[in-house]
């Protein structure tokens, strides 16, 4: 997906008012097996709004949660909402922010598509396809 | 223009080897290593692993678990990679992944999530009187977080990759976000 700034988008005359997600992809993996879904989401709009949820018919569950390390520990913490400011951006990334799928419901291998729809406080919501790769 | 002699080429390559050699280790050395814990488990053919029997071979270790979505793929995508980059010289060193999680992961499960990275991989687990033992030795809690009866639960778990050299000493520690060329360029110079 072609990203652009809030000027490129001005210039070319685009409304700024949506949500969007460019540069996703998921880790492959198992079926039955847990993997993260990695992503930048942008909010082009002049309006804040909060990334409440995520869902994904792929899996048995979809949460977000954030990889931090304490001290010389690992652990993860739920994410129950995540702020996206207008005219910023949120990255998921490895060893930070994350949407898990729990029991994947398939495989996902290298060149595979999965979905997860990302539900936002405003009522909106945004179809994430994520391509499947093991980097 | 000057044209460089072949003795002062010839020169210049042999200062670049040598400030390559002395250049510093990534990641956290320390400065007077000891010989790594005992690591004994048994594997899911039923053989027994034991770290004792692997001098002569650089050892890399991760402390993890399979349902892991983030940090363990990542760490050992880049044990992967790394290995990729060593060719030839990859068969001096073993990547073994220890899962802390014994409650879901099986010998037969952490083997084939390790397998899933690279074909060499060893992937481990034991019972959770083998693991409490290895969380002694190696001077680490590691679990449960979350509500360990449901079945996404998070595992708090080390954060590094540790190496042992091919003395049997505990040489490094590597943080989750290591690159693979710095990894690669490391395992170069211990073997």
């Amino acid at each position: 997906m072609l990203a652009l700034t809030a000027c490129d988008r001005a210039a070319a005359g685009v409304a700024s008012s949506a949500l969007s997600v460019r540069a996703a992809w998921a880790r492959s993996a198992d079926s039955g097996a847990t993997t993260a879904v990695y992503f930048v989401l942008e909010n082009g709009s002049g309006v804040s709004d909060t990334l409440s949820g995520v869902s994904s018919g792929s899996a048995v569950s979809a949460t977000m949660h954030m990889s931090m390390q304490q001290g010389r520990m690992m652990q993860m913490a739920p994410v129950t909402s995540l702020p996206v400011p207008a005219e910023d951006s949120v990255s998921f990334q490895p060893l930070g922010a994350h949407v898990m799928l729990n029991g994947l419901t398939r495989a996902l291998v290298d060149g595979d598509t999965v979905l997860v729809t990302l539900h936002f406080v405003s009522g909106r919501a945004v179809e994430v396809r994520a391509g499947v790769r093991n980097p | 223009m000057s044209i460089a002699s072949p003795r002062r080429t010839l020169f210049l390559v042999a200062l670049c080897v040598a400030v390559a050699c002395d250049a510093p280790l990534h990641g956290t050395v320390r400065e007077r290593p000891a010989p790594a814990p005992p690591l004994v488990l048994t594997d899911a053919a039923g053989a027994p692993f034991d770290l004792a029997t692997e001098q002569g071979k650089v050892v890399l270790i991760y402390f993890g678990y399979t349902h892991c979505p983030d940090v363990c793929p990542t760490v050992l995508s880049t044990w992967a990679r790394a290995r990729r980059q060593l060719g030839t010289k990859a068969a001096g060193v073993r990547f073994v992944f220890v899962s802390v999680d014994a409650g879901r992961d099986t010998p037969t499960v952490a083997r084939a999530y390790a397998m899933q990275f690279d074909s060499s991989f060893v992937g481990l687990t034991g019972t959770e009187e083998a693991l409490g033992r290895i969380k002694r030795d190696w001077g680490f809690p590691a679990y449960p977080e979350g509500d360990p009866r449901t079945p996404d639960y998070g595992v708090v778990h080390p954060a590094s990759t540790y190496v042992v050299d091919r003395r049997g000493r505990l040489l490094l520690l590597y943080s989750p976000g290591v690159t693979v060329e710095d990894m690669a360029s490391d395992l170069r110079r211990l073997l």
